[in-house]
């Protein structure tokens, strides 16, 4: 699988509607340009069907790269709150440049800063805003269970702060997985540091897999933007020694690497980590009531 | 947590004693063990006498898949008659979803809102890894479902029989218990089968704290109700691993199942009369162990403290004619109530965890002050079990981080 090479004047030929094209991003299967498309700044995402899969125009069948395009056009129109990004005024579809295949959509553009970023200029969250990205990604992850889907790429650099509300948003859902519909992929897809242990389990995740992978995965981020530390790097030298860690090793309390957190927070933070998702939480009402229960310590300033 | 009456063949008054006297928060039924019209009728009677005792009834639909079992009036019920003598290849899909839809249906509506809980059907498994296990797996999702569709007032329990030898290890509890907890549903209704028909206190050490651990990951850290059935003085340890309620009977294959329950009776004589002894976590004989008691002057130190003790107190063997079945279920009832209300009392699982090691540690050290008082016991009351229970809980505590 190869990201498409676009131009801005390529992208520009196929969306004449939009205005001021800018390459932001490219990276995995796509290539990403912003654009000003009546008056609202929106992404454009960029991809090349699989060349390997494709069987023609008469094929019943897509190519992974396409399939994992429609579901996540469907997701983002499936879902419906502030906490995942919404879909832009272009739906899912496909041209030729250069005579090559290209799929394309558009999505909201959210101006702000991703985690990786603010981690990086701005340090670890206080406790207040720990809170709040734990509850704007529990009802992100919230909206994708209703519809038995999984985001399974759940990780800094997917989570995105807005400007101007300073709400948090799940970005990015080519990866995810229906519980309901065949599977897209033949190995372990995802970014392998923010992985739950039965996310490896290739064999059975089928069987195992529901949102409290998710859970786990937002456990890595809330821990990293806690303590400035990725629970399960500590050791490792390769990805599968992470793996292994992800697997087996118990993370230190996040309390003791930054002892002003409160010991519930904490507790939530590592019980979100835990390895079997039974030992997680069984509902989303039941980790909100765990946060609720943080704010009313009077922790959060 | 507080103690139910687990209900078997002689119900008598004692319920509504048990229920008067508050020594019991509610009860569960057995269709096995009483006419049909007379069960329905007192379903029917407690929910207007007693509004706020939790009135449950156990289908018992795991007879159905038995080698012929003593099932008594089950065959009234026609969740159970249209469907006993099942075997493996009886559980497909659209059967699972037959038996679960009788059995709801009935309880749905023939209780309405006199009964506090709909409880599914399931059937028994020993292993966690076998395919029995998956079946009831598959009837408590179905049960689910069809509860959901239902739209019943009454909450779902999902009702579970584990036998013990499951717990002897570890392996797949935990897949267990990820399926497990992905049902939707108030609780879940749990019955541990005991690998043996002599229905000893003792229990298998490391099992039994497997099998607190099973319980504790439903209650505490997934917030379910979890009723344990079939209980004894094992309760309180279920209290301190987080069980909601437990229920336990006037005899003592109601306060340990076996599936002797369901096999021929081999007949015998009436088991002696014993007390409930809270402060020694057993029942000794009236005669002799608590006369010894009495007559090395230690009777106070082992009695519960219920009204009941009276009969008692100028010479066990002397009140003995008074201690009525009734008398003694009820008694029996109000020292498992107050150990579990020691227990609630206390607002985090580490103080009742420290709780029970104690009352284990006190009934350990009042079985040496007696002994040394040249009382014996009969091994079947004491005090081995307690010190098998010690290990349960360090097992427990283990497993559970705590």
């Amino acid at each position: 699988m190869t990201i498409p090479q676009l131009t801005i004047n390529q992208v520009q030929t196929v969306i004449p509607s939009a205005t001021d094209i800018q390459e932001i991003d490219r990276g995995g299967q796509k290539i990403v340009f912003s654009g000003i498309i009546d008056g609202r700044k929106y992404a454009l995402k960029f991809m090349a069907p699989n060349p390997s899969q494709v069987g023609g125009q008469n094929s019943e069948y897509l190519d992974d790269v396409t399939s994992r395009a429609q579901r996540e056009v469907e997701t983002m129109q499936q879902c419906s709150t502030p906490h995942l990004v919404n879909m832009g005024p272009i739906g899912l579809k496909t041209t030729d440049i250069a005579d090559d295949p290209i799929i394309y959509f558009s999505e909201e553009f959210v101006e702000g800063e991703n985690l990786c970023s603010s981690l990086q200029s701005k340090g670890v969250f206080s406790v207040s805003e720990l809170v709040r990205l734990a509850f704007h990604m529990s009802e992100a992850i919230k909206a994708i269970w209703q519809f038995s889907k999984i985001h399974r790429d759940i990780k800094p650099g997917n989570i995105m702060r807005r400007r101007d509300s300073g709400d948090f948003v799940l970005l990015d859902m080519g990866l995810v997985f229906d519980l309901q519909d065949e599977s897209l992929s033949v190995g372990l897809v995802g970014t392998p540091l923010y992985f739950s242990p039965e996310q490896m389990d290739f064999n059975n995740r089928r069987t195992i897999m529901n949102f409290r992978s998710d859970l786990f995965s937002l456990g890595i981020v809330m821990y990293e933007m806690a303590t400035g530390k990725h629970p399960f790097i500590e050791g490792a030298r390769t990805t599968w020694e992470v793996f292994g860690n992800i697997s087996n090793a118990t993370p230190r309390s996040p309390k003791k690497l930054r002892p002003e957190l409160s010991e519930k927070l904490s507790d939530i933070i590592i019980r979100l980590l835990a390895k079997r998702p039974a030992l997680r939480y069984r509902s989303i009402e039941l980790f909100q009531r765990a946060l609720r229960e943080v704010e009313n310590e009077g922790d959060v300033q | 947590m507080s103690i139910l009456a687990q209900c078997g063949y002689g119900r008598g008054e004692k319920i509504e004693q048990g229920l008067n006297d508050g020594v019991i928060h509610g009860v569960i039924m057995s269709p096995r063990d009483e006419r049909k019209n007379r069960l329905e009728q007192a379903i029917h009677d407690w929910g207007g006498s007693h509004p706020n005792a939790l009135v449950m009834f156990d289908p018992q639909f795991y007879a159905a898949s038995l080698n012929n079992p003593r099932d008594g009036h089950l065959s009234e019920f026609g969740y159970y008659n249209n469907n006993n003598g099942l075997g493996r290849t009886h559980f497909s899909g659209t059967r699972i979803q037959g038996y679960v839809r009788e059995c709801l249906d009935y309880q749905h509506q023939t209780f309405g809102s006199n009964a506090s809980y709909l409880i599914s059907p399931t059937i028994l498994f020993d292993s966690f890894r076998d395919s029995w296990s998956q079946i009831a797996l598959n009837m408590a999702v179905e049960s689910a479902d069809y509860h959901f569709s239902l739209n019943s007032p009454q909450p779902l329990l999902i009702s579970l029989i584990i036998s013990e030898t499951a717990f002897q290890t570890m392996d797949a509890v935990e897949e267990f218990l990820d399926a497990l907890t992905e049902i939707d549903t108030q609780g879940f209704y749990i019955i541990l089968r005991r690998n043996s028909a002599s229905l000893q206190n003792a229990m298998e050490s490391a099992p039994f704290g497997r099998f607190m651990y099973f319980c504790h990951v439903l209650t505490t850290i997934n917030e379910y109700d979890v009723i344990v059935g079939y209980s004894d003085w094992h309760s309180f340890l279920l209290k301190a691993a987080g069980v909601t309620h437990t229920a336990t009977g006037w005899y003592q294959n109601l306060r340990q199942f076996s599936l002797a329950r369901f096999q021929p009776s081999p007949g015998g004589r009436r088991p002696r009369k014993r007390y409930s002894s809270a402060p020694l976590l057993s029942c000794p004989l009236i005669n002799p162990e608590l006369q010894d008691i009495y007559l090395a002057n230690h009777l106070a130190l082992v009695l519960s403290g219920s009204n009941y003790d009276a009969i008692l107190q100028n010479g066990p063997t002397a009140g003995e004619p008074n201690w009525t079945d009734e008398v003694s279920c009820i008694a029996h009832w109000y020292s498992l109530n107050a150990l579990s209300q020691r227990l609630s009392a206390l607002s985090t699982q580490s103080a009742r965890i420290r709780e029970a090691e104690r009352l284990m540690q006190n009934a350990l050290t009042l079985y040496a002050q007696l002994g040394s008082q040249n009382v014996y016991f009969d091994p079947t009351t004491g005090p081995d079990h307690i010190r098998e229970w010690q290990v349960s809980l360090q097992e427990f505590r283990a497993l559970a981080g705590l």
